[in-house]
């Protein structure tokens, strides 16, 4: 009796939680799951759209091999170039926004101030605006053209990286307005520290700097995963990505094969972060 | 007898530079290093140049749109124009077909923000504190929506529009947000997510022996506790799709309003066929920036009124784990 009384309730419990989730998993459904199973099928077919309906073909792998080996403008003039660009970019926005955001956590006068201009680029960035910003030659820093650091650079380096380097120093301004999000989410993070840890330190006689490194970097570790990934996500996804506007309606198996390409490569870049990052925890860890 | 009292004034002489210099070091770097002078003025000199570096473009934006042909021509005017010649303005104002362009915008990111902040609410809330079947699957699946690029499922809903006639419609934009996907979707749920599993479970417990159910205690305690995450969402939310300009071009195509974000990248195209034919005019970049301002400005306004709490919310949300 009383055993069937406990698994009712956890039937209540659970009919409770699928009608709060139904909606989303609906949503799911319709706008992720189906779309991304019919453009994996699309992928492998010519697709033609008809006044009487849908008409596809089979083709197998042949977009594919078209876009890796035969045809390699598509993916490896924009792209390439494209990653060496986002590889740069990481590192200086994470460390960028994580400086400013244990900046922005210190109390001074004028924090609020400072926080209201700090968060702007949220509100910018996403848009249009920016590449309008690009296209007028905004962003780039004066200085590094007076001292001709391209042409060092390009003399130094391999093409592919100096180029990347670069183009990066160009739009360098627009790279920190990248970091309006990342240092939202630093600042969040860096409230989960509690401040008794920090006067236990300072009675103990660690120095800020060693504070810095001993509390505040490895209570942040998990934000700057998260905000790796967060940027990451959003460089592949930003409308300045010239991946982005190959994918069109104009060759639907085509556009889709591409855009499998892309997401694999998404998933491969992640992954490298993923290991990268869970060996230099780990490496880190062991040191201390 | 002499040299000791010398020796003695030296060591006392020196004593007292010691004690000088102590406290000079314990105002420029203060008893506890990061309440002195010299770490403050450091932290400034950071955020200003910082704040300018972020600004700048926005006063570029502000100072071009606002020169006339004279100014625009001088070399020696680069940031304060002689005088202030709002035609620029205007014509961008004319060229967006502003008003009707805004309300456009305005209902589009208003109606899918308002959704997005409700539904990803309620998923949000079931992935933190309720049970359902597969759960673990599904948080998997909200994962994957969030790291999947629109241009995967671009396509097929595209198809999925035009044969459903819901192409130049708005429909495609607005339906995903009422079942908490859209643009960005995945993100806001999680948000909500981590924001709701930071909340104490007697909370609810409480509510539930008082005989609330679980739509009860969702509605009546967990939405009230959770507006610094509404703010965050739904500031987000409207910021982003005020600006999205992807989605809107798939869908709208042949539609007489475009939302603001399409109006930038149509006038571009159209000063630069202007271009092709008669030269390049040195009107073209303020129109740009002009247009780029009323764009934003609205954005700008709504986040001078919501900053307060979106600041506070921010700090609040616990954006994360």
């Amino acid at each position: 009796m009383k055993r069937k009384k406990l698994l009712s309730a956890n039937v209540v419990r659970n009919l409770e939680g699928s009608v709060f989730i139904a909606p989303w998993i609906i949503g799911f459904l319709i706008f992720m799951g189906a779309p991304i199973a019919y453009s994996l099928y699309m992928s492998f077919h010519q697709v033609r759209i008809l006044a009487t309906g849908i008409d596809t073909n089979f083709r197998g792998w042949e977009y594919y091999q078209f876009i890796l080996f035969e045809n390699g403008s598509v993916l490896y003039n924009d792209l390439i170039p494209f990653l060496g660009q986002t590889v740069i970019m990481i590192p200086v926005i994470i460390i960028f926004s994580l400086l400013i955001a244990i900046i922005l956590n210190q109390q001074f006068p004028g924090r609020l101030a400072f926080r209201t201009i700090f968060f702007l680029p949220v509100i910018f960035t996403t848009g249009q605006v920016v590449l309008e910003f690009i296209a007028q030659g905004e962003g780039g820093l004066d200085f590094l053209e007076n001292y001709n650091v391209s042409t060092i650079l390009m003399s130094n380096l391999p093409e592919l990286w100096a180029n990347s380097i670069v183009r990066v120093m160009e739009s360098f301004i627009l790279v920190l307005w990248y970091s309006g999000v990342q240092i939202l989410i630093f600042l969040a993070g860096r409230q989960t520290i509690s401040g008794s840890v920090y006067e236990a330190a300072r009675i103990d006689g660690a120095s800020p700097w060693e504070t810095f490194w001993k509390i505040t970097l490895p209570g942040m570790i998990p934000f700057i995963f998260l905000n790796i990934i967060y940027t990451v996500v959003d460089l592949f996804t930003f409308p300045t990505n010239p991946i982005i506007n190959r994918v069109n309606t104009s060759n639907y198996g085509m556009s889709s094969a591409l855009a499998w390409i892309y997401f694999t490569i998404i998933l491969i870049f992640l992954g490298i972060i993923l290991l990268i990052f869970s060996r230099a925890t780990r490496a880190y860890r062991a040191a201390k | 007898m002499a040299k000791t009292i010398t020796n003695k004034n030296r060591r006392l002489n020196m004593r007292l530079d010691w004690s000088l210099l102590r406290r000079m070091k314990q105002v420029l770097i203060g008893k506890e290093a990061d309440q002195g002078l010299l770490f403050k003025i450091f932290i400034y000199v950071i955020l200003i140049d910082v704040a300018y570096i972020y600004l700048n473009p926005l006063i570029f934006m502000v100072t071009t749109m606002v020169k006339d042909a004279t100014d625009l021509l001088d070399p020696a005017v680069i940031w304060v124009p002689r005088a202030i010649y709002l035609g620029t303005l205007q014509d961008a104002w004319v060229m967006l077909d502003y008003m009707s362009s805004f309300f456009m915008s305005l209902g589009l990111a208003t109606t899918i923000a308002v959704c997005q902040t409700v539904f990803c609410a309620v998923a949000g809330y079931a992935f933190a504190k309720l049970q359902f079947p597969f759960k673990k699957f599904w948080m998997f699946c909200l994962i994957l929506s969030f790291i999947v690029p629109p241009q995967l499922t671009i396509l097929p809903i595209l198809i999925a529009a035009s044969q459903l006639d819901m192409i130049n419609e708005v429909y495609p934009l607005v339906l995903p947000a009422m079942f908490g996907h859209g643009l960005k979707g995945a993100l806001f749920v999680i948000i909500y997510r981590q924001f709701f599993s930071t909340q104490p479970k007697e909370l609810e417990e409480a509510a539930r022996i008082d005989g609330a159910n679980a739509f009860k205690v969702f509605y009546r305690v967990m939405l009230p506790l959770a507006r610094p995450a509404i703010v965050v969402v739904f500031l987000f939310s409207f910021v982003w799709n005020w600006n999205d300009f992807y989605y809107p071009s798939m869908f709208l195509i042949n539609v007489d309003t475009v939302p603001l974000s399409m109006g930038i990248s149509r006038i571009s195209a159209a000063i630069r066929a202007e271009e092709a034919e008669s030269g390049p005019s040195i009107f073209s970049e303020p129109i740009k920036m002009a247009t780029s301002f009323l764009i934003i400005l609205p954005p700008i306004i709504l986040y001078m009124f919501t900053q307060r709490w979106f600041v506070e919310g921010v700090e609040r949300t616990g954006l994360v784990e």
